[in-house]
């Protein structure tokens, strides 16, 4: 764990963006998530991490509750969005997908051309009223997944045709055009070279400047690297959260530091 | 000897040359199977093998011939008067062959002598009562001609089944000879056996070409006789379409191809929304339970034979459209219409468009769905603008084999669109369509030397070339497309 | 990052709670394209349904049928002249005889009740029985000569169009413009119905007889057709299962990688794809034009048919094949077995069930197609009962979609009720089938 440099801890200022309270998720008869309180902070990056299968990944998919197109999901509990609880009935996931981006493990850009993935959520959502408006968010959103210089003069050519870690910034230039508060990432890096991996991690430091971003990551070098904040999850169990430095290197709960030492997992 | 025996004593040899084959294989290691090349099983099937498939292509070679040389010999005798009304030549050669077989039987039961059954006559027997004596019914009373052509056909039949089982037998027994000489412990019976077997599976995998070499060989030779006697620019340029049996035929295609593409494209457009839209429906928001009544309903239309869908047009949709629409419309009054056969087509396309598209939509990788919705699309802008033109391709390909579906169908167009050939916009007129024209000329009372005839083979070439470049071009979309998410 | 604030004033702001125009509009598109959907799924379900009501109220009647019950009078002075009961002499008195014999048994019965309708002479009430009902008792005497002199009550099948009041296709109305049956034959009907002499009862002879003439449409049956599609059947059973399954076998497991198999699988793809009309003209060509086959026969039709199911059957019998995970052919071969012993002794047994139902829904849709039929003389109008296999197959037919198609080019509307029947006989058939695929699939589908 040498190589781990933890992140400079700057988090005390932020207020509570998402918070989470006994949260429990069932996919038919297993329960998957058990009693789950978190309170996610803005303008923070925060981290959950866990061996495969604990639930973190399916935490994340409840913040923008994609888990709804899962037929057999079933989500207990509350959670709130800026005070106001996401799986109220009167809530669209329409909207609240808006606020709330993601961006998943595999790059999956859109078969269409570079601007027309980047486009394509300003322009259901209605977000600019004129072409240039449009050229605008394109742009800056490129800018800011720092992939502008390499494809600002092929936006015509398919997103498909860029490379795996191009790919990915692409997505997340997807994701930050619809002006999302808040922005997860499903282990974003799993699919990318260390090249690649490295550049997706400067990016996600830079993007705590404006958004509250939640990344789930296999990679607890990762989670060091990037995060404020850490959230170990283990067998559907929210076991030990806190500042990413007091979790690496002075663990309250005994589960968490047997999976930092490398004992389970 | 009848086929039946030679069969059966060949099968025979063949069980005798296994047992002897793999006892004599096992005999030459002292019974020691351990020292043998292959098991003992392989040395009886090589001898199996040797004695049963030369025989059975010499029988399969011979019955061909023989049918071949009896039915020509034996058509010479039969006279057109013996021909009745309503009849046609191969019905009375059914009942040559009928009389004949109860000749047979006559014979083999011991009612008669072979010579007495050749001096039957036909003007004083009653050989009618005769043959149900031992069980034959006849329908129609014997005429002298048939009769002598029976009794020639019942001689020739007799003395050529001797013969061939002379020679199949004989055949079979070289097979059995040879391999059976041949087989000894150290013999790679396995492998031979093996070969044979290969072989066998390649000539089978053989007749999808043989097929198509049939299909276009057959066509190819009778339209060329057609375009020896008819101008090629008249059949496919010309816009008239009236075949004469008594010669001046105008056999314009081109009313034909316009009824064709005119019912298809009604068709089309009937099926390509509805089946789209059901199959989008079923996987993207359907209920599980309405699902699993809806999916197998939808499919049940793919399974009804066409000429079901047929009569449902003569009766109930053809009717239905005249009176409902067509006549209060000033349209026409006519049942069978474009309209009607286009309709039930299109009934006839949905599941085959549905679950084509059904297919095609569950290949796009649910991950661009995740995307869409991920950034707050609703499904159905998912769908419309990720998931479909993801799939754009294949839903084309699907398309396109449809269109050659419709194109080809022949029993709704028979049944439901008309006879009329005719180069009309209104829908709701009789046309015709070029499968039409080829039963329409094809049955009944045929002369396959005129021009009235052929014109089908020539249609039917037309038929093939259109929609094997539609499915061709169909499969080579449709593969792209799969190999794009693969 | 200017353009940053910029654009932040486009983000959306307020509560979640309350959707904003823009959601409500788009949530009401997707209501109306989930409708869309939904409705294009009804079309198609009521597509079904109509199609069925269809067939079967206009089909279900053909299943039964109106007899007349009287006591017949044998009379020996018609049927037998000489009084030897000889049957090669009795062979010489024709139908019209017995018809004369029918005739007066039902004159006199309804003389005796007193049912007699003024106005209809002798001739319009021998009328009201079918043209084969004397062909019926010939046979019955000729079968049986001591019934000579007997009175025997019959039960004869009556008019079609006596039938088709009763079921409702023909009416007092109807009748008057109709040349074949006058108002007063339906009154008389109406008399016997309630005297019992009419009765509709369950129709065996659909099911058993053969074809009839256009005048006779309610003794038509689809015996003959029943016969012919069996054997047809039979021929491609017999044929495209060894072939289609050695094809696919060589095609899945043991062809190279190369164009020629490139093109024996495009061709295969492509000839699933045929129209089947085109194998028609390949079958009168090749089958009867050339090799001399006879017109008709079961044996061309079930040659056509085999060449049409083929790749119908090795599409889905590959991918049975296919289904069969390398891990079974890798242990085989790992313990030296040959290629193979390999594909023989453990994929194909596999894979047979997959196979088995592909090949039950080619044969269902092989039993449902008409069109090649009608190219090799199928629709020739066949009366007589093709003789016992291997000869029978030989001998002309009739096919139950090809009887169907028949019985719609005739003139009297009492062949669209036939023709309906069939079509019920068929589908069932199909549904049997289909039935057996399915529950075959179900009992031995893996999933590895």
């Amino acid at each position: 764990m040498n190589d781990m440099r933890i992140a400079e801890r700057d988090v005390e200022t932020n207020e509570s963006k998402i918070s989470a309270r006994k949260v429990q998720v069932y996919y038919g008869t297993n329960h998957a998530l058990k009693d789950v309180d978190v309170d996610i902070l803005d303008k923070t990056v925060t981290a959950f991490i866990g061996p495969s299968g604990c639930g973190k990944s399916t935490f994340l998919r409840c913040l923008n509750r994609m888990n709804d197109t899962v037929a057999s999901a079933r989500v207990e509990g509350t959670i709130k969005l800026d005070g106001e609880n996401i799986y109220d009935a009167k809530v669209d996931p329409v909207q609240l997908r808006a606020k709330v981006g993601m961006v998943f493990q595999k790059p999956n850009p859109f078969p269409k051309s570079i601007y027309d993935n980047i486009a394509y959520g300003p322009k259901i959502h209605g977000l600019t009223r004129s072409k240039s408006e449009l050229d605008g968010i394109v742009e800056t959103s490129l800018k800011k997944a720092a992939l502008w210089n390499e494809v600002k003069d092929r936006l015509d050519s398919p997103g498909t045709g860029l490379s795996g870690g191009q790919q990915q910034r692409l997505c997340i230039a997807r994701a930050i055009a619809t002006q999302p508060e808040v922005l997860l990432m499903d282990e974003p890096c799993s699919a990318l070279d260390p090249i690649a991996t490295a550049q997706v991690e400067e990016l996600i430091d830079e993007l705590r400047s404006q958004f509250s971003v939640v990344i789930v990551t296999h990679s607890m070098q990762q989670a060091a690297r990037v995060s404020q904040r850490t959230a170990f999850f283990h067998l559907g169990n929210l076991v030990e959260y806190g500042e990413t430095g007091q979790i690496f290197t002075n663990p309250k709960d005994p589960r968490t530091e047997s999976y930092i030492t490398g004992r389970i997992g | 000897m009848s086929v039946f025996w030679t069969i059966l004593i060949v099968l025979a040899l063949a069980a005798l040359g296994y047992i002897l084959g793999r006892q004599k294989a096992l005999n030459s290691v002292g019974g020691d199977s351990r020292r043998m090349h292959s098991l003992p099983r392989y040395y009886g099937w090589n001898v199996a093998i040797f004695t049963m498939v030369p025989a059975f292509l010499v029988l399969i070679a011979w019955m061909f011939a023989q049918a071949e040389y009896v039915e020509r010999h034996v058509t010479s005798m039969i006279e057109p008067a013996d021909i009745g009304e309503g009849s046609n030549l191969s019905l009375v050669m059914a009942d040559v062959r009928r009389l004949a077989s109860g000749l047979e039987t006559a014979i083999s039961t011991g009612a008669m002598t072979a010579d007495q059954v050749m001096a039957l006559d036909a003007s004083k027997d009653d050989i009618r009562g005769m043959l149900g004596k031992v069980g034959v019914a006849f329908g129609s009373d014997v005429t002298p001609h048939i009769l002598a052509a029976a009794q020639n056909y019942r001689e020739i039949v007799s003395a050529a089944s001797v013969y061939r089982a002379i020679a199949v037998l004989a055949v079979a027994l070289i097979g059995f000879a040879y391999a059976y000489a041949q087989t000894n412990g150290s013999f790679w019976a396995r492998n031979r056996v093996e070969q044979v077997t290969l072989g066998l599976l390649i000539l089978c995998s053989m007749i999808a070409i043989a097929t198509t070499v049939g299909i276009i060989l057959s066509m190819v030779f009778e339209t060329g006789h057609f375009f020896g006697q008819y101008s090629w620019t008249e059949f496919f340029f010309g816009t008239t379409w009236s075949p004469n049996f008594h010669g001046n035929s105008q056999l314009g295609m081109l009313p034909l191809l316009w009824g064709t593409l005119y019912v298809s494209a009604i068709a089309l457009a009937v099926a390509v929304p509805i089946g789209l839209f059901a199959a989008i429906y079923m996987s993207e928001y359907a209920s599980p339970r309405f699902r699993s009544i809806a999916k197998p309903a939808i499919e049940v239309l793919a399974g009804i034979p066409t000429i079901v869908y047929g009569l449902f047009a003569l009766i109930t949709v053809g009717p239905l459209l005249r009176d409902w629409l067509a006549q209060p419309l000033g349209l026409g009054n006519s049942g069978s219409s474009v309209m009607t056969a286009g309709l039930v087509m299109g009934v006839m396309i949905i599941p085959f468009v549905s679950s084509l598209s059904d297919d095609i939509i569950n290949a796009v990788p649910q991950s661009l769905r995740d995307g869409s919705l991920g950034l707050g699309a609703t499904p159905s802008e998912t769908i419309r603008q990720v998931v479909l033109p993801a799939a754009l391709p294949g839903i084309v390909g699907a398309v396109l084999l449809a269109a050659s579906r419709a194109i080809g169908e022949t029993m709704i167009v028979v049944l439901g669109a008309g006879a009329a050939a005719k180069l009309s916009l209104n829908p709701f007129e009789a046309m015709t369509t070029i499968t039409v024209k080829i039963v329409s000329q094809l049955t009944g009372d045929t002369d396959f030397a005129a021009p009235e005839t052929l014109v089908a083979f020539a249609l039917g070439l037309t038929l093939f070339v259109i929609t094997l470049g539609l499915n061709i071009l169909a499969l080579y979309i449709v593969r792209k497309y799969r190999e794009q998410y693969e | 990052m200017t353009d940053a604030t910029a654009n932040a004033s486009a983000r959306r702001t307020g509560s979640l709670l309350v959707p904003d125009a823009r959601t409500r509009r788009r949530n009401a598109a997707e209501a109306r394209f989930k409708i869309y959907g939904l409705a294009a799924t009804l079309v198609g379900m009521v597509a079904l349904v109509m199609l069925l009501i269809s067939i079967f109220s206009s089909g279900t009647g053909a299943f039964f049928q109106t007899f007349l019950h009287i006591p017949v009078t044998l009379d020996a002075a018609v049927l037998d002249k000489s009084g030897n009961r000889d049957p090669a002499e009795m062979q010489k008195v024709t139908t019209i005889g017995y018809a004369k014999v029918l005739n007066a048994s039902l004159q006199k019965v309804l003389d005796d009740k007193g049912m007699a309708v003024a106005g209809l002479t002798d001739k319009d009430v021998a009328d009201m029985i079918s043209k084969e009902a004397p062909a019926q008792i010939r046979n019955m005497v000729l079968a049986n000569p001591a019934l000579i002199g007997q009175t025997v009550d019959m039960t004869i099948l009556a008019n079609g169009r006596i039938d088709g009041y009763f079921k409702g296709r023909v009416s007092m109305e109807s009748a008057q413009l109709d040349k074949n049956v006058s108002p007063r034959q339906l009154e008389l009907a109406d008399k016997m119905r309630a005297a019992g002499m009419l009765t509709t009862d369950f129709n065996w002879g659909f099911l058993t007889s053969g074809d009839s003439s256009d005048q006779r449409p309610e003794s038509a049956g689809l015996g003959v057709a029943i016969i012919g599609s069996l054997y047809m059947m039979i021929v491609v059973l017999v044929l495209s299962l060894p072939i289609g399954v050695a094809a696919s076998i060589y095609l899945e497991e043991f062809a190279p990688k190369n164009r020629w198999t490139d093109l024996i699988e495009v061709n295969i793809a492509n000839l699933a794809a045929v129209p089947s009309i085109v194998f028609g003209i390949l079958g009168l060509a090749v089958f009867i034009n050339f090799a001399g086959l006879p017109q008709s026969a079961p044996i061309v039709g079930g040659l056509v048919l085999t060449l049409m199911t083929l790749p119908r059957i090795i599409i889905p019998a590959r991918a049975a094949l296919k289904a069969v995970p390398p891990s079974i052919r890798d242990a085989a071969l790992g313990v030296g077995a040959s290629k193979m012993q390999s594909v023989f002794d453990h994929v194909l047994p596999l894979a047979a069930p997959g196979i088995l139902t592909g090949m039950i829904i080619g044969l269902a849709q092989a039993l449902g197609e008409t069109a090649p039929l009608l190219l090799i003389g199928m629709v020739a109008f066949v009366r007589e009962f093709p003789g016992a296999p291997p000869q029978g197959f030989f001998d002309p037919a009739s096919a139950l979609p090809v009887q169907v198609y028949n019985w719609t080019q005739r003139s009297d509307p009492a062949f669209v009720e036939r023709a309906s029947g069939a079509v019920i006989v068929l589908l069932v058939f199909l549904l049997i089938m289909n039935a057996v695929a399915i529950i075959l699939r179900r009992r031995f589908e893996r999933r590895w």
